[in-house]
């Protein structure tokens, strides 16, 4: 049978400043999007029109003429096509499994964490493609995530970054001139990875490294810590949740194909648009501290604060991490191939975050309440196994480790875990194990009413609607 | 209204022909400016030969050049380039290596020092030189035991068998000179070499017939563990000649498979080899270069008998004649090689051509073929496209990484006209280059004599896919290359690899990330990674 392709984008050459009254508008449309940014017209945007477009991008609902559903390949990040195809084209556990991003980062609103009945299941997309079961060891069930305050987690994420592989070249430079070995500590932001050994041959003994990939990329996005960007992050999603495919990862170039998930349209999410909805979530609102209005509790509040410090939980929930630079630069400098590059564009695309939430330190720095310090730990051990309770390693991560939640917002965002399958903070304290063993018994050696004054200073990080 | 679609969608890319397809690296050809001079020539025995030895020898990892130059004094080239940048060599002028009547050398580490060392292809004696370190050798025949006889070499593979300090030794020849008749059906008879127990090499089997091997490769086509010797014969000269490969027991002479073994008699005018897993069955498949139709053989057959089938029709790769031009006359290959140059994950084949001399029922404009691998299997034509068109007459050549970005670059040897080199910018332009697909950089290490693992296969995984690559010494014309071994990633951003040694032993699945070198020994289960010097080492002259 010959099947006529479907284009997608009819409108695509349309500036978007042009688009609302002058169109005809198209009876019976059911595109949930009918307009796209090419890359090349970002600049001639104005910054709110492009993040207008991400925003209309994530609160979507697409559909088939959208080119959502994947036919014929998999969740996979990697282009893999399916073996079978006996799935329906909408499937809650191997996806694609929802229609619009909104449709689980809704709480308090678009851009927010999603409860339990939006959980993913998340798998390789390799193997067993197809599951349709909720054992654990075809898929890791996660709970949604806010987005909220993205764009300065991924800015600190780059920082730190480039001062880790700052370390690592100065330390091979060092063991060359040297001609001896050389060992340095990996710190950034006051947030230690470790150390790595450096011979004089400049081979790097990456042993010791710790709750970093060894490539010294911090990738701040997912609970495992292991996406590098937003785009990277979008691109992931918008394949596994929505089937709909960029050229950045599925497009000709890797693929031969321009079509490679065989549902009939090509080209299905620019990349302008990728930039768009990465702005988007970059320009959440930063979350912030908001006390309940009762004096009572805003006292609790406060004392909690100096309890949660007291048990140590801000060794890894470091409550700020210093920022240079707001400036946020799209493409990011460390996406690999498969995701848009810097050197793939004529010109990056800059956007100045708003500094509004945030304080300053001496330096200058911008202080980011971010409760984190975007390094894997160990979090569970024999005597706390809940967090352990994922049976796939995820991109090379051991299934008890995860990055440090990052708990601003937590006030909002119930249910907890990365399951999202604790209904209250005070459970969710009291499952920490492995390397939280000590701040969890400090916490468990408080008095009731001082655990109590915890989960009340938790309760006060709160997102906003903006 | 598609392609407006399509190419909307391109607009702010630099790279646009990565919408249009599988993408073409951007080569820029740097060989006036490389420093490096150097043609290969003389008269009837230097229409054969003409390799480049690849290898690092002063210990920075940026690989020197090792030109044969047929009549003229043999040139190493000091690799002299900055990480990412240009293409820079200086000639090394005082080198042991300066000899005359070179038709190719190999890099390998014969005695496991950690340096490497270069067997040395000739017309006339043959020399095994010893690597000193810091790039200077010397002529190791006599420690070694070895008699590099007088005939005219052309070919040569090693392989270390069992537990051997020493690797055993192949040294193919072209014609016998000196016999009646000369040159048909006069093929001089190759040579195997195995060490005593001394570490000499003092015995030499004649592998007879010899039908004037023009390459030869040791290689576990079966994978039963035990390498078998293919060699690639020149059907000009040879009389009831074929293709060949021997059986090598261990403490046994070399024997030929048969065509009761399954073994068919092909005749072609045997070139160049080349081998990489194409069909993903963890077997090595080969191309092997001729003149007219080039092959692919792939195995038919699971019950370890050599039976191959020839599939570079269907996957395009025939390269019988010109791709460009009106000339309808066949082509004639040399040098080939399989590897990724634009790092989408699917090998590339490389497939330097030339006439002869001036032989003309074959194309006299006969350019160099670039042919890209597609995930549906079939190669595209891609030299124009990545402007590496050469119409000179090519014999040996490499695909290697010069400037340790991660890109492969080119480099050939052109008979009577200069060595060309090319840089392979990626996706971007001369000023500045940028990265194509992910890709890994590995190298693979073991203690003993055979530290380098000639004769293990890396897996490399990503996704649903492994690449299977068998680490050999030999193949290709005239020349190899004994530097990391290069795998293109495409849009992973990690891979696992896992290495079975040469005896058997598997090592664990170790974790890679992209975009870095990292070397894994057998005695680890994590890679160590390496990090490039801003520029390669200055060596003193």
């Amino acid at each position: 049978m010959t099947r006529l392709k479907i284009i997608t984008f009819v409108g695509i050459l349309i500036p978007l400043c042009t688009q609302a009254a002058d169109q005809i508008p198209v009876i019976g449309d059911e595109r949930a999007v009918t307009q796209h940014i090419a890359l090349s017209e970002l600049e001639r945007l104005a910054p709110e029109q492009i993040i207008a477009q991400g925003k209309l991008l994530f609160n979507a609902k697409f559909t088939a003429l959208d080119g959502a559903g994947r036919p014929a390949s998999t969740s996979a990040e990697i282009p893999v096509k399916k073996r079978v195809d006996l799935t329906p084209a909408m499937f809650r556990t191997s996806g694609p499994d929802s229609n619009a991003c909104v449709g689980c980062h809704n709480q308090p609103g678009s851009g927010g964490a999603g409860e339990f009945v939006v959980n993913v299941f998340a798998s390789s997309g390799v193997v067993n493609v197809d599951f349709d079961t909720l054992e654990p060891q075809f898929s890791n069930e996660r709970g949604t995530p806010h987005l909220h305050g993205s764009g300065l987690v991924e800015l600190l994420a780059r920082e730190m970054s480039a001062d880790l592989q700052e370390i690592r070249r100065a330390a091979v430079a060092s063991a060359r001139s040297q001609q001896q070995r050389i060992s340095v500590k990996l710190i950034t932001k006051g947030v230690d990875f470790g150390e790595l050994s450096v011979n004089p041959d400049g081979f790097i003994d990456i042993a010791k490294i710790q709750g970093v990939d060894h490539d010294l990329i911090i990738r701040p996005f997912s609970q495992k810590g292991v996406f590098t960007s937003l785009r990277q992050f979008s691109i992931n999603a918008m394949n596994a949740h929505h089937g709909i495919q960029s050229n950045e990862r599925w497009g000709k170039q890797w693929t031969n194909s321009d079509d490679f998930d065989e549902d009939n349209f090509t080209a299905e999410i620019s990349s302008g648009d990728l930039t768009a909805i990465s702005l988007y979530q970059a320009t959440l609102p930063t979350p912030v501290q908001k006390f309940a209005e009762h004096p009572l509790l805003q006292e609790a509040a406060a004392q909690g604060e100096q309890l949660f410090r007291q048990a140590a939980c801000n060794q890894c929930h470091i409550q700020t991490l210093p920022l240079t630079s707001l400036s946020f630069a799209e493409p990011g400098p460390y996406n690999a191939a498969g995701n848009l590059r810097q050197t793939d564009v004529a010109a990056v695309y800059r956007y100045q975050i708003d500094s509004q939430g945030l304080d300053r330190d001496q330096q200058g720095n911008w202080l980011v309440p971010i409760f984190s310090d975007l390094k894997r730990h160990v979090i569970a051990d024999v005597h706390k196994p809940h967090f352990a309770n994922e049976r796939l390693s995820q991109r090379f991560i051991a299934i008890d480790e995860f990055m440090s939640a990052k708990l601003w917002g937590v006030g909002s965002t119930a249910p907890y875990g990365h399951r999202g399958d604790v209904s209250t903070l005070m459970e969710v304290i009291m499952h920490h194990g492995g390397e939280a063993q000590g701040a969890r018994e400090k916490f468990e050696a408080f008095s009731d009413l001082q655990r109590r004054k915890v989960v009340e200073f938790l309760k006060s990080l709160q997102l906003t609607q903006g | 209204m598609k392609i407006l679609k399509l190419l909307s969608f391109c607009t702010a890319l630099l790279t646009s022909v990565s919408c249009l397809g599988i993408t073409s690296p951007n080569m820029h050809e740097e060989t006036l400016t490389s420093g490096i001079s150097h043609q290969y020539k003389g008269g009837w025995e230097y229409f054969v030969g003409g390799g480049v030895a690849v290898f690092d020898c002063n210990d920075d990892q940026y690989p020197e050049l090792f030109f044969a130059a047929g009549v003229g004094r043999a040139t190493l080239y000091l690799n002299n380039s900055e990480l990412g940048q240009a293409l820079r060599f200086n000639k090394k002028v005082q080198s042991e290596l300066s000899v005359t009547a070179v038709t190719g050398a190999y890099p390998l580490d014969i005695d496991g020092d950690g340096i490497m060392d270069l067997a040395v292809l000739r017309v006339g004696e043959n020399i095994l030189f010893k690597g000193l370190g810091n790039c200077q050798f010397e002529n190791a025949n006599r420690l070694w035991g070895f008699d590099g006889g007088s005939a005219w070499t052309t070919a040569f593979a090693a392989t270390w068998e069992g537990d051997n300090q020493l690797p055993s030794l192949a040294f193919g020849n072209y014609v016998d000179r000196d016999l009646p008749g000369a040159p048909f059906g006069t093929c001089h008879n190759s040579d195997f070499y195995r060490p005593d127990k001394k570490g000499q090499y003092r015995h030499n089997t004649p592998l007879i017939p010899g039908y004037c091997a023009l390459s030869m490769l040791f290689t576990d086509w079966n994978r039963s563990g035990t390498p078998s010797l293919r060699i690639a014969n020149d059907r000009q000269y040879y009389r009831g000649g074929h293709e060949q490969l021997w059986k090598i027991p261990e403490t046994n002479p070399p024997l030929q498979y048969s065509a009761e073994e399954g073994w068919r008699k092909q005749k072609i005018w045997g070139m160049g080899i080349a081998s990489t897993d194409l069909n993903r069955d963890g077997k090595p498949d080969y191309y092997i270069t001729s003149m007219a139709d080039n092959k692919l053989s792939t195995l038919q057959t699971q019950d370890g008998s050599p039976r191959f089938k020839d599939i570079a029709l269907e996957r395009g790769v025939t390269a019988h004649r010109p791709f460009i031009g009106n000339s309808v006359l066949p082509s004639t290959g040399w040098h080939a090689q399989f590897d990724d140059v634009n790092n989408d994950s699917y090998t590339d084949l490389y497939v330097v051509k030339g006439n002869v001399e001036e032989m003309s029922d074959f194309a006299q404009l006969d350019p160099n073929n670039l042919f890209l691998g597609t995930p549906q299997g079939r190669f595209i034509e891609s030299a124009e496209r990545s402007a590496m068109l050469s119409f000179k007459r090519g014999r040996g050549g490499s695909l290697v990484d010069l400037n340790l970005d991660g890109l492969l670059d080119v480099v050939v040897v052109n008979r009577k006209d200069d060595a060309q080199l090319w840089r392979n910018l990626g996706a971007g332009r001369a000023l500045s280059p940028a990265p194509m697909g992910n890709w890994l950089a590995l190298k693979i290490q073991q203690a003993g004599g055979n530290r380098n693992a000639i004769g293990a296969f890396i897996e490399v995984r990503i996704a649903d896919r492994t690449q299977s690559k068998e680490i050999t010494v030999g193949g290709g014309h005239g020349g190899d290359k004994a530097v990391w071994h290069h795998f293109g990633i495409g849009v992973a951003e990690r891979a696992i690899a896992r290495v079975q040694w040469p005896d058997g032993q598997w090592s664990p699945w170790i974790r890679l990330f992209a975009n870095q070198h990292a070397r894994i020994r057998r005695d680890q289960s994590t890679a160590d990674t390496w990090l490039p010097f801003a520029r390669a080492k200055t060596t003193q002259n």
